[in-house]
């Protein structure tokens, strides 16, 4: 017999199922929100701070969403926190400005230092791992312990670009 | 081999659709299922076919390794983009698993099946194939045999992946039911063989600088996607799918062989081949009779020619055909009562597992083909 002896189905027809996501845990609250290195010398050594910076500026170039149009970046981050950007290869894409950054020490002694963007209405958005963070807002006190919250109206990421091959055939991509 | 004329069961639309979720057994309007007829086949022609599947996944898996050893040259004439040589021989020789493709061949039941091409990358009607059939048959000739362990050898090839304890993420364009219908049978039989698995539109896949992500910015650690390999690496985002962050299904060396040119390098490496039909890239003149011209790139049957004596005799339409295009020997679909089948005939983990006919009223077969079930004594 060549035919399949039974065949049972789990997600199709009658009998599908679904199935539960779960989350993953934000970051460990534990670092500080500056704006540039004098602040960050009232809390820590110039020279850990001037070093933060560098890092921070450098994680910011990878780190970053990057998106094709300035109007789906100022969606995510708001009217005037983008900036435009050159490739390597002569094209352009917009990022949000880079504002500050974060640091503190981590458990094992380890620095920790990341960059901040400008999101909407002042919030201050810190990329890790692929999610966006809002980390407090920007404003007259801006150093401060900030409460690591999940950013409901940021995206980490940009998206589309894949599909618009099949858009430009008007099809479906099975043969 | 004959085709018969049968009275198809009268509920058939609500039982498929309720009970197996076949929700695209009509397409446009049009019937795509069709169980107004199905053909029969001998136990002899379904060993020759499965036999000619086997031959030919060889053959391919062959010319897959012949390719990565000749390098540049190969890749050339198979028009792959130079950025994509490490991922394709990275993978082959990390002996990536693949998961299924679909011969199309030309069979009458008398003459050896001829390869007329291989979908070897993103093959559709997997589904009516494995499960529809499958179910007409155990309804209206459960007695019979049907040339199909499809559904059963899917479930085998997942267990078999080396991706357990990731998630695999499922993927097709937007709002096309056809292809998403295909990929949500995949997840069927990846659950069934215990990986957790998700959907993901292609549109929507994330990248933030350094790995895919979903929409809830969890990472993509493996990707099935039903859309082609040189479309995504035409794409905004394809130079990352070849920087090593994410398993991809069907792996990156199934690019030398979802490719039309595939067609010529495979009559170099087996010129004469029973289950081959002469083909060429660069010498149309050296082959006998009349002649098709098919895109390198293309799907459902655009852009085809018909040549005789390099005079266009038949042509369909399409917007394919930029990067050139492969010559192939013409031979003529058989014709049933003015229906012309093409056999798909499919392997799982490249073992030879089944097939599905579908036929269409004109000798070129389109994507307004329609599905008819088979069995055999």
């Amino acid at each position: 017999m060549r035919k399949s002896r039974s065949i049972r189905l789990v997600l199709l027809g009658s009998a599908g199922i679904a199935l539960a996501a779960c989350g993953e845990d934000p970051l460990p609250p534990d670092a500080k929100f500056f704006t540039d290195t004098n602040e960050c010398s009232a809390a820590f050594p110039t020279e850990a701070c001037q070093q933060a910076t560098a890092e921070a500026q450098k994680a910011a170039e990878t780190e970053a969403p990057r998106f094709s149009r300035k109007e789906q970046c100022e969606a995510e981050f708001g009217v005037g926190n983008c900036e435009t950007r050159q490739t390597a290869g002569g094209g352009s894409y917009f990022m949000p400005l880079l504002m500050g950054y974060m640091m503190g020490n981590m458990m094992g002694g380890n620095r920790f230092a990341a960059p901040v963007f400008r999101g909407p209405n002042n919030t201050a958005v810190l990329p890790n791992r692929g999610q966006m963070f809002n980390v407090g807002r920007f404003g007259a006190t801006a150093a401060g312990r900030p409460a690591f919250q999940p950013a409901s109206q940021v995206t980490a990421v940009s998206r589309g670009g894949f599909g618009s091959t099949a858009q430009a055939y008007r099809s479906g991509s099975g043969s | 081999m004959e085709r018969l004329v049968i009275e198809p069961r009268p509920d058939w639309r609500a039982h498929v659709e309720h009970d197996l979720g076949f929700v695209f057994h009509t397409i446009d309007g049009k019937p795509y299922w069709d169980e107004t007829a199905c053909y029969r086949f001998e136990a002899e022609q379904i060993d020759e076919i499965e036999e000619a599947t086997r031959e030919l996944e060889q053959l391919a898996l062959d010319l897959v390794d012949r390719v990565v050893q000749q390098g540049p040259e190969a890749y050339g004439r198979l028009r792959i983009p130079e950025a994509a040589w490490p991922a394709i021989e990275g993978s082959w020789r990390g002996q990536e698993k693949n998961l299924y493709g679909r011969f199309d061949l030309r069979y009458d039941g008398e003459a050896p099946p001829k390869l007329l091409e291989y979908n070897a990358d993103t093959p559709t009607a997997l589904f009516e194939a494995a499960v529809v059939q499958w179910d007409w048959l155990q309804a209206v000739k459960p007695e019979a045999d049907q040339f199909n362990s499809i559904h059963e050898r899917l479930i085998e090839a997942w267990k078999n992946f080396d991706i357990l304890r990731e998630r695999v993420y499922f993927s097709a364009v937007k709002d096309h039911a056809e292809d998403n219908g295909t990929i949500e049978y995949l997840r069927d039989t990846a659950t069934q063989a215990g990986i957790d698995s998700a959907r993901i539109a292609v549109e929507e896949i994330g990248w933030d600088g350094k790995q895919f992500l979903d929409l809830e910015n969890r990472r993509i650690g493996v990707l099935f996607k039903l859309y082609p390999w040189e479309w995504l690496l035409g794409e905004a985002f394809g130079p990352h799918l070849l920087k090593g962050v994410v398993r991809v299904v069907e792996p990156p060396w199934k690019m030398i062989l979802s490719n039309k040119a595939a067609l010529a390098l495979l009559w170099e490496l087996a010129p004469g081949h029973p289950n081959l039909l002469p083909a060429s890239l660069e010498q149309p003149n050296e082959i006998e009779g009349t002649v098709v011209r098919k895109p390198i790139y293309s799907r459902e049957g655009a852009n085809l020619q018909v040549l005789e004596g390099g005079r266009v005799v038949t042509e369909t339409p399409g917007g394919y055909g930029a990067e050139g295009f492969v010559y192939q020997q013409y031979v003529e679909l058989p014709s049933f009562g003015g229906n012309y089948p093409v056999v798909g005939s499919w392997v799982v983990a490249s073992q030879p597992a089944g097939m599905g006919l579908r036929e269409d009223t004109t000798p070129i077969t389109r994507d307004t083909s329609r599905f008819v079930p088979h069995f055999f004594e």
